[in-house]
């Protein structure tokens, strides 16, 4: 059976006229907003000018004045200044629920890389499970995507989430300040808001889209059960009755509102999703309400 | 109390196996559950901890208990338990409707406003009915000449008395050995517990049957009494008189089926004008018949009626159509006609017409032609015979033409030689013809052909001699001949007629000769062609609808109009059997259905248990779970 295509191209051309947004002032780094469609210093070619006084002469294309007597100007595209990473989660606590939340975290950053790609960013696409798997960058328009979509869907579910290792790897990996999009269930036993910390402290903006599947939130289950996390293995057995999920609900709220204050404490953005949102919802809903595009 | 359906062993086994599995479906229910989920840290949070101890004590006693309790109701009701005598089984009646033509007889005279022995009929069965318990089933069957069922076996009161109701008389005897031989065989069947053989009727049958009467044990009698002087056609006969091609001889029998004498006239129309009257005289149980002849050519209805005035009219008129008498037309061209003038005006059912070879005409009027020593330039479209044609333009090939030739032999096997027997009949002159295949040679010499038939469309018959001018002018053959020869080329127009009002039911033709059964057709009005069987000259055939059957045998047509109704000779009054209404089944020790009851109350605990152990909560809980979740998404 044919495997359902990550995106459609339907929803591909609603997202033409969304951006990706950030808002801090990267030390170094032109800030404020994504420029990069502009002509400017660079190394790639973009197109040929006449030649106005003031210019500069090291971009006169001398060649083509030898042969037509004319001074034309070669114009370069800018350098993306600000790079943009999305940060997928990939261990095996993303396999859980019955809408897969791993399926959905890719379908999501497809959907921010073809935003990106479409305004010319840069996009690197970073994996991660217990530690950073191999990262995919690609840029300079949507004629890219589908590159980006074959990583995408290559990309198998497992291991445990380690925050810490994430984070001290990502610093050292990409010393680059950027926009820092992670999209995971921020699901870690050891804990995630010191890890984030860390990233927003070493000068990422960061982007924080939780996700998680309804029986994640509310289990709908009574009774005795034994459950297995899905990451470590460990078992446990419980019983579960109305009390029990009320208090369970309420530690999984407050979780959520923990991720949450370290996005907004950082001046960067939370969105919570359930798998129950479409991923068209889901972008020109939270993801735009966020300010995360526009 | 006791069961209709099941017996208390197969009950209890039923019970304590889907009981077992019950209780094993909500054990397994209330094991635990095995979930994988993303992490345990908010379990922990939300951890009770699990007692062990249950796990082998039931949980939900009264869940359990209110599942059980259904499940019984709900077998309970399918076991149809039963308040009552278990000795008030159910049983399967076989009720009979006499649906003979008799039971269109009304009470006291034929006035339209009395009532009919089958109202009275209907009546009676819906008491019987009523009579029975309820739990009891009824098939009922309508019997005339044949039975029918028309509604197996029921306990719904409202489908029978509908089914009695609908009941009409038919036009055919009452056959009631088929109708208790098919009710046997129908508890044999399917009946669970055999009741009743129940017939409601007159019971009027041929006094034949009365005697070999096979009456099964569980019979009873419910005789509905009807009039007892009645008077009718038994039978309207009519065919074509053998000296006089224009007459009709008819015959016409009478019966008086009652106790006393009677006198009756009769009168016979024809197109609505008399052409006979005549009286009948019959004793009591007597029969008697009156043949009488009239002449016409023309086509119309005959209609026989008698005079009585009783209760059961039906039979007392009968109606036949007569067809007309056609006269095939044969056109002689001829130069010589005062040769052949005697031999056509001979033959019977033919218009003979004598034109000069000068007026031949191709596309003259159909029937036969006969061409006397003339050929024409374009050979006539009918069927056609050739005496001494021109050798040249003959129809059938002249080989050559011969004096002083003898007639040696005939084709005896064929129609057109049959009966022929002239011998060594010496000819002056003949043609003698040279035959094709499929050619039928009728006569020949020791030469070859003389006379060659040649079948097909249109048929010819070609004759190499003048047989009026040669040895054969005082012979016998010499108009047979012709006569034969006419015949095998119109067989219609000498088909004879014979048209009889009868009864439906079994119908026994006697036929003149043995006649080859493929050569038989046996239809109705519709053209539908009925079965029949045949036994040396006997043919027979069977129909159960009132309508026109025509025989065609050949040359002879045979029609019977099965209109006319035909009671019973004798009114069957048997002896040990039970006779009339049974009591009506007392209420009291009447067993009583509880299985509805008994299920609405099963349903009713299995919705309880739905609603208060669970199910339903879970649902109400997971709507809310969505509606949080909304509210959480749009905060965040």
């Amino acid at each position: 059976m044919k495997a359902e295509p990550l995106i459609d191209s339907a929803f591909l051309e609603k997202l033409e006229r969304l951006a990706i947004r950030w808002q801090k002032s990267f030390p170094g780094l032109v800030g404020g907003h994504n420029i990069s469609h502009f002509a400017g210093p660079g190394q790639e070619f973009l197109d040929h000018r006449q030649f106005h006084h003031g210019d500069d002469l090291r971009a006169v294309n001398w060649r083509a004045y030898l042969r037509l007597e004319k001074l034309f100007l070669k114009m370069f595209q800018v350098e993306p200044r600000i790079p943009v990473r999305i940060l997928l989660d990939c261990s095996n606590s993303m396999t859980t629920g019955a809408v897969s939340k791993f399926d959905y975290a890719r379908k999501l950053a497809a959907a921010l890389c073809y935003v990106g790609l479409v305004r010319l960013d840069t996009i690197c696409i970073q994996p991660f499970g217990h530690e950073l798997g191999d990262s995919f960058l690609c840029g300079g328009g949507r004629h890219r995507f589908i590159p980006a979509v074959k990583f995408l869907e290559q990309l198998k579910p497992g291991g445990r989430t380690n925050y810490f290792q994430i984070a001290r790897d990502f610093i050292s990996t990409y010393p680059q300040r950027g926009l820092l999009v992670i999209i995971s269930d921020f699901l870690d036993d050891a804990g995630c808001e010191r890890p984030l910390q860390y990233l927003a402290d070493f000068g990422h903006e960061l982007i924080l889209v939780q996700v998680w599947a309804d029986e994640d939130r509310e289990p709908g289950w009574d009774g005795l059960l034994d459950l297995t996390d899905a990451e470590t293995g460990e078992r446990l057995e419980i019983g579960f009755d109305d009390a029990a999920r009320t208090n369970y609900m309420q530690a999984f709220d407050a979780h959520s509102r923990d991720i949450q204050r370290v996005g907004l404490r950082n001046s960067g953005r939370y969105v919570g999703l359930s798998t129950a949102t479409t991923i068209e919802e889901a972008v020109f809903g939270p993801l735009a309400r966020a300010g995360g595009i526009e | 109390m006791f069961f209709l359906n099941l017996s208390l062993p197969e009950f209890l086994a039923i019970l304590g196996s889907l009981s077992g599995v019950v209780v094993a479906l909500y054990l397994l229910d209330r094991m635990r559950k095995h979930h994988t989920v993303a992490t345990l840290r908010f379990f922990a949070a939300a951890e009770k901890p699990p007692v062990l101890k249950h796990r082998r004590k039931l949980q939900q006693p009264w869940s359990l208990l209110l599942q059980l309790i259904s499940l019984l109701l709900l077998l309970l009701a399918m076991a149809q338990l039963r308040l009552g005598s278990p000795a008030r089984y159910s049983r399967d009646h076989v009720l009979i409707l006499d649906t003979s033509a008799w039971m269109a007889a009304r009470i006291g005279d034929a006035r339209p406003g009395n009532v009919r022995l089958i109202d009275r009929a209907r009546l009676a069965a819906d008491n019987y009915v009523n009579a029975l318990p309820p739990a009891d089933r009824v098939m009922v069957v309508r019997a005339d000449v044949l039975a029918m069922p028309v509604l197996l076996f029921e306990s719904d009161r409202k489908k029978i008395h509908l089914a009695i109701d609908q009941t009409q008389p038919g036009a055919a005897p009452l056959n009631l050995q088929t109708a208790l031989d098919f009710a046997v065989q129908a508890q044999k069947v399917q009946a669970q517990r055999p009741g009743e053989i129940v017939f409601v009727g007159a019971a009027r049958i041929p006094s034949a049957q009365t005697a070999r009467l096979n009456v099964p044990g569980n019979f009873r009698l419910i005789a509905i009494d009807g009039p007892t002087e009645h008077v009718g056609l038994r039978k309207v006969s009519v065919h074509r008189a053998m000296d006089d091609p224009d007459a009709w001889e008819v015959f016409i029998a009478a019966k008086n089926y009652g106790t006393m004498a009677r006198s009756l006239p009769m009168t016979v129309a024809f197109g609505g004008s008399p052409v006979a009257t005549r009286r009948f005289d019959l004793k009591p149980a007597a029969e008697e018949n009156v043949t009488f002849r009239f002449k016409t050519r023309a086509a119309g209805w005959l209609e026989a009626r008698l005079g009585a005035q009783d209760a059961f009219r039906q039979d007392s008129r009968a109606i036949l159509e007569l067809p007309p008498r056609g006269a095939l037309p044969v056109t002689i061209y001829s130069a010589e006609p005062d040769l052949l003038r005697p031999i056509f005006n001979a033959i019977p059912g033919i218009d003979a017409s004598f034109l000069p070879v000068l007026n031949y005409k191709p596309d003259a009027r159909g029937g036969i032609v006969v061409l006397d020593h003339f050929a024409p330039p374009s050979p006539p479209a009918t069927q056609s015979i050739w005496l001494e044609p021109p050798a040249d333009k003959s129809p059938i090939p002249v080989r050559s033409t011969e004096q002083k030739v003898k007639l040696s032999r005939w084709q005896a096997d064929h129609p057109l030689g049959a009966g022929l027997r002239a011998r060594d009949t010496e000819l002056a002159s003949a043609q003698i013809f040279r035959a094709a295949p499929g050619d039928i040679v009728v006569a020949r010499s020791d030469a070859g052909p003389l006379i060659v038939a040649r079948p097909g469309t249109p048929k010819i018959v070609v004759l190499g001699f003048h047989p009026v001018r040669s040895g054969m002018k005082y012979q016998l053959t010499t108009p047979l001949l012709f006569a034969n020869m006419i015949r095998w080329m119109a067989p219609d127009a000498f088909r004879s007629w014979e048209l009889t009002a009868g009864t439906v039911g079994t119908v026994d033709v006697e036929l003149e000769s043995e006649v080859d059964p493929n050569s038989i057709r046996v239809q109705t009005e519709d053209g539908r062609q009925l079965p029949f069987t045949m036994s040396g000259k006997s043919l027979r055939f069977f129909t159960a609808a009132p309508g026109v059957v025509r025989v065609l045998t050949g040359d002879r047509e045979l029609v019977y109009s099965l209109t006319l109704p035909q009671p019973g000779d004798a009114v069957w009054k048997p002896a040990n059997v039970k006779i009339g209404l049974p009591p009506r089944a007392p209420i009291g020790p009447t067993s009583r259905d509880l299985w509805q009851w008994l299920a609405l109350a099963g349903a009713a605990g299995l919705l309880a248990d739905w609603i208060l152990f669970g199910r339903i909560d879970r649902r109400m809980r997971a709507a809310q779970g969505v509606a949080l979740g909304e509210f959480w998404r749009k905060a965040s």
